[in-house]
């Protein structure tokens, strides 16, 4: 390995944890330093990303650029390292959300400082999650995402009032926070049965991994069927909610309202990726058996998810809820294709992971952009944007057909891949993932509809369309998701591994 | 043959530069959109004469997409005679219908402020098309067939500013997407069932007849209900006429000659599908002659001339499915062809009287305008004579050949209804041409002028057109056997073409006939026209109000859906957010809240607790040993 490929992933989770203590250092008032530092750091993180996208190797199985530092014996905790297919595709999302919402983040105006300073911890966590294979760490840097996401919304946020109800920023954050940690809870019982259980005394995960497929006595599967089957709905339920799995979703669209729009973007765009990636690296990985007893579950809740959500979407009046629900909805699509456990589909699950995740980033941008400007997100309100603010149009009609499974988006391939796995597996379940791409162009269309296109009304007339910076921003997130809808066969090549592992597991 | 692919990229290449820079060239780019089609249009003649001099057959060029899975997918291309006459068609009316919005889409001397954005969308349109055409797996075709439908949404909404385009573009977008739920899955079963997305693997698979009867029937079923979204069928239609909201050119190309059309030639592309499953076939002949039913009786009430043409398109769509029914690709194939270029042309007539008459599409404001717009009137009544099916107009030899083609192969009540229909619709074609065009030119109408040059121009070289392709169902020097025999030797099985002196009586005389009593009845005694109005006041109500199918589908959407999904978001928040979450918040500070009387902090009651407690454990351990 050469001294790149040996650093580049701890780089990945130091370089922002150093920016977050540089941020910290420097004297209040130097704002535009920060907005600076901020996306320069942004940059070097998406071409780090990059980085692990172009060196990682297609055709090898298993966890690589791999690196071990061993943190405390008695327990068996290393701080250890690696990526496998579906981890590379997660690094690279993060990288491009981080770098499109750092330059996103420079419309922040109060203590700007301190705001960067909370979305660089953040972003640590999220890289830390996807490339540590060691549970200890898995779980630290899980929980590390979470944390500033409290004091991210409960102060830079918005408050949303509806004509019966409020919902307050607050009420926002606290139920994000204490419903993700309470879902923490069940990860950790299940990681400290596990440790415990196989008895190797380490939390590396391709050990356990090793002991999961063949480790236990005679050769056979490490961890004993009944076992296996009860641990797994822990792991299910507790990354599931931060998936948005149903009914545990409320906390989503609550949530990514009241967030800032940064915040919002890296939230919906990678952290809950974190959710459907524990349930791949853990669920499927570690307790093979367990994902079999539970799928049809899974994926019964993963269709309510996609069906569920498309519905809530449509009679939402708020622009921001519109969108958080339609996350519920597509991260629906994510937990089908996981419990297909079909290679196609669960190829699927891991592209419109990536897929979501840039598309839903691109929509909180442009929510976020319209927010700025109009000080509304009543989709009542709103009308005729089209012919103000042409740029800030186009970008929400790219992400809408994206979300609608336009071909030549990448929603499309990423759900077709799903549907395909589906009807291998639970063809009634694959009927009802189809008729829920139909709800979603319903109501991106409704939204087209009401919001932008309609008569130019005077009450916009002052309004500016996208900043040169802020078009960049966006185009960033457009970038990948037209590179995947026509080109999207790299990106298959690297989840490939990823799910040769998983299917491995699974025995498949 | 291979250089076919180049084909559509014209087209794209033409869409990226005036997407992104349109701001920067000179008339927002709109030449280079039109060079674009001229450019694909002759592209395609080598193809032609290929496919004759190298022998008419199947040419496939497949290549690699992409592997995911145990799945792999391809984005190669086959050229078989109906690719070839699709090609023609699309190049040619694309071509002809960007030149005419030339002049179309400028109004006293300036451009429409987005003309760059219009041509944009048209280049994409006519990649997407001809990707569709030329895609030898499903998913390729799948991806022209929704960039399609997106390109119809953009282009119906063209004038966004308009509530009834924003309107009419989603009614369109979404119905169709109904027809693609069931496309898609159609697509998948197969897939999953034959483990690839090429069509000739797959219709070889489903002759060979080793696949799953049950699968490869749903699969027929639901990707007609595709081909119905796309093709406009009953009771899919209703988008189609509120589509005319577009600019009048993209209702030429788009909704009379090309992307409607789609349907029909995906049905045609998969005919050994639909053939290996009889059922089908009887429910596409059905679909097919309700839809020309009620295409045709709607637009004999119509009042406005582009919807007059939109539920004539609808009814001929009804005809070409209906031919297909009947097991006769062929027929609805050359049906396809001389219906696009006529009804092209009937829009782009309908449009040049629109251009004249500041947008004016109410035929009782019209009236005697062939005496303004000779041009116009000329090419309006050879599009009218010729689908109305008078010898030797393009669209008499095709429907020759549906008549045919149902005479041998469906039911004797389908013919019968298939003559009522041809008399039906000379009967509306008469009606629209003598209000137009004929009779007394109203005062207001006095300064109504021919449009510029590219418009006249284009319609004349449409109108020749419609008059001499009749020849190309005959066979004709250097190699080729006439239409027949071109499309029918490639795809076995299908209906050959063969001129019957009988029916092609019968039918002229029908069409003769609706002619003529439509002319009575419109031009020397619109007192009977009213008069029937009077007398049948119910049936001319219903027809007026579409059968109350738009009626039906908006109730459902209003009463229905948007109920049910207001009353599952107030369930989303009362219930399981509001009992379900802060429900259990609530009841953990509630607990809170209860056990805080027990902290007295008296500390006898702590020594009480402390003794009850290991008295407890006590008596536990006591019982267990």
């Amino acid at each position: 390995m050469s001294f790149f490929e040996r650093h580049i992933l701890e780089t990945l989770i130091y370089l922002p944890m150093l920016t977050a203590a540089v941020l910290v250092a420097l004297p209040f008032g130097a704002r535009a330093a920060a907005r600076w530092l901020s996306v320069a750091s942004g940059l070097a993180l998406l071409v780090g990303s990059l980085y692990v996208f172009f060196v990682f190797d297609r055709s090898v199985d298993g966890f690589q650029l791999v690196r071990v530092l061993p943190w405390f014996d008695p327990l068996g905790i290393d701080f250890r390292l690696g990526v496998d297919g579906v981890a590379v595709l997660m690094v690279l999302l993060t990288g491009i959300v981080a770098f499109a919402g750092t330059i996103i983040a420079a419309n922040v105006e109060r203590e700007t400082k301190s705001y960067y300073v909370l979305l660089f911890i953040l972003i640590a966590g999220v890289y830390g999650t996807f490339v540590s294979i060691d549970l200890f760490f898995f779980f630290f840097f899980y929980e590390l995402a979470i944390v500033p996401m409290y004091l991210l919304i409960g102060v830079w946020g918005s408050s949303t009032k509806f004509k019966t109800f409020d919902r307050p920023k607050e009420y926002g954050a606290m139920k994000l926070v204490l419903m993700i940690v309470a879902a923490s809870l069940l990860v950790w019982v299940a990681i400290i049965v596990m440790y415990n259980e196989a008895g190797l005394g380490t939390f590396s995960i391709p050990a356990l991994s090793e002991f999961a497929l063949s480790g236990g006595e005679g050769g056979g599967p490490g961890f004993s069927p009944e076992f296996q089957r009860v641990v797994f709905p822990l792991v299910m339920v507790g990354f599931g909610l931060l998936a948005g799995l149903w009914p545990l979703h409320t906390w989503s669209p609550d949530g990514h309202v009241a967030a800032p729009t940064t915040v919002s973007m890296l939230h919906a765009g990678v952290l809950m990726k974190l959710g459907a990636f524990g349930i791949i690296r853990v669920g499927m990985l570690l307790l093979p058996e367990g994902m079999q007893d539970w799928a049809l579950v899974l994926f019964i809740l993963g269709t309510v998810n996609v069906i569920y959500g498309a519905i809530s979407a449509m009679a939402q009046t708020d622009l921001k809820y519109v969108v958080g629900y339609s996350s519920v909805s597509h991260m629906g699509y994510v937990l089908m294709g996981i419990a297909t456990m079909d290679p196609v589909g669960i190829t699927g699950a891991a592209l419109q992971m990536f897929s979501h995740g840039v598309m839903t980033a691109l929509f909180f941008a442009v929510v976020g952009a319209i927010y700025e400007r109009t000080h509304t997100r009543d989709i009542f309100v709103l009308n005729g944007l089209a012919s103000r603010m042409g740029w800030i149009t186009a970008f929400f009609v790219i992400a809408g057909l994206t979300s609608l499974g336009l071909p030549g988006l990448s929603g499309f391939i990423a759900e077709l891949l799903v549907f395909i796995g589906a009807f291998r597996t639970q063809p009634i379940l694959g009927v009802l993932g189809v008729i829920g791409a139909l709800l979603t162009a319903v109501y991106i269309l409704r939204l087209v509809g009401r919001v932008f296109y309609g008569e130019r009304s005077g009450e916009w007339d002052g309004v500016r369309d996208l900043s040169a910076r802020e078009g960049f921003a966006m185009g960033v997130l457009v970038v990948p998701i037209v590179v995947v809808g026509v080109y999207p066969g790299p990106f298959l090549d690297v989840i490939a591994p990823g799910v040769d592992l998983v299917l491995a597991a699974l025995g498949a | 043959m291979e250089q076919a692919w180049l084909i559509p990229l014209y087209g794209l290449i033409a869409f990226v530069v005036l997407a992104l820079f349109r701001g920067f060239l000179p008339w927002q780019g709109k030449h280079l959109s039109v060079l674009a089609a001229a450019v694909a249009f002759i592209t395609v003649w080598p193809v032609l004469f290929d496919m004759v001099r190298q022998g008419v057959g199947l040419y496939r060029y497949p290549k690699e997409w992409f592997t995911a899975g145990d799945l792999s997918v391809g984005w190669g291309i086959m050229v078989d005679p109906l690719t070839v006459v699709m090609l023609a068609l699309v190049t040619f009316v694309a071509l002809a219908v960007q030149v005419y919005s030339l002049g179309y889409m400028r109004h006293h001397g300036a451009d429409d402020p987005r003309i760059g954005w219009y041509y944009a969308v048209h280049s994409l349109f006519a990649a997407s098309m001809l990707v569709l055409v030329l895609a030898d797996n499903l998913l390729l075709l799948y991806v022209g067939w929704e960039l399609v439908g997106l390109c119809s949404y953009l282009l119906i909404g063209f004038w966004y500013e308009r509530p009834s385009a924003a309107e009419a573009a989603k009614k369109a977008f979404i119905t169709t997407r109904v027809g693609d739920v069931g496309l898609l899955i159609g697509i998948v079963l197969l897939v999953v069932e034959f483990g690839t997305f090429d069509i000739g693997t797959i219709l070889a698979g489903v002759t060979a007849g080793d696949a799953n009867g049950t699968v490869v029937t749903a699969s027929a079923f639901l990707i007609f209900l595709g081909a119905m979204g796309k093709s406009a069928q009953f009771p899919l239609h209703v988008w189609l006429p509120d589509a005319m909201e577009g600019p009048t050119p993209v209702s030429a190309l788009i909704h009379a000659a090309t992307m409607v059309v789609a349907g029909v030639f995906l049905v045609a592309r998969l005919f050994p599908l639909f053939d290996a499953v009889g059922s089908v076939q009887v429910a596409i002949a059905a679909v097919g002659i309700v839809t020309v039913f009620v295409g045709a009786s709607l637009a004999l009430v119509e009042t406005d001339l582009k919807r007059i043409l939109a539920y004539s398109t609808i009814s001929h769509l009804g005809f070409m499915m209906l031919a297909l029914g009947a097991g006769s690709l062929t027929a609805a194939i050359f049906h396809l062809l001389t219906h696009g270029i006529a009804k092209a042309m009937l829009f782009l007539c309908a449009g040049a009287v629109m251009h004249a008459m500041n947008d004016q599409t109410d035929i009782r404001k019209m009236g005697g305008l062939r005496k303004r717009m000779p041009v116009t009137a000329a090419a309006f009544t050879v599009g009218a004579l010729a689908l109305s099916g008078i010898p030797p107009l393009s669209a008499f030899w095709s429907k020759d050949e549906i008549l045919v083609a149902v005479a041998g192969g469906l039911h004797p009540a389908f013919l019968v209804l298939l003559l009522i229909a041809i008399g039906l619709s000379a009967l509306y074609m008469a009606r629209a041409l003598r209000l137009v065009f004929f009779g007394e030119l109203s005062r207001e109408n006095e300064g109504v002028r021919e449009g510029p040059l590219v418009m006249g121009g284009t319609l004349a070289v449409l109108g020749a057109l419609t008059v001499v392709i009749g020849v190309i169902a005959l066979p004709l020097p250097g190699g080729y056997d006439g239409i027949g025999s071109f499309l029918y030797d490639a795809v076995g099985g299908a209906h050959g073409f063969e001129l019957n002196v009988v029916w092609a009586a019968v039918g002229t005389a029908l069409a003769v006939g609706g002619l003529g009593a439509g002319w009575w009845l419109y031009d020397r005694r619109p007192d009977v026209v009213a008069a029937v109005q009077t007398r049948f006041a119910g049936v001319h109500r219903v027809l007026v109000e579409h059968f109350y199918i738009d009626a039906a589908y908006q109730w459902t959407i209003d009463r229905v859906i948007l109920r049910v999904s207001g009353a599952l978001a107030l369930f989303d928040r009362l219930v399981v957010n509001d009992r379900g979450v802060n429900g259990t918040g609530l009841a953990v500070v509630e607990a809170g809240r209860r056990l805080r009387y027990h902290v007295t902090g008296v500390f006898a009651d702590y020594g009480m607790a402390m003794v009850a407690g290991v008295g407890v454990v006590a008596v536990l351990l006591w019982l267990q040993a």
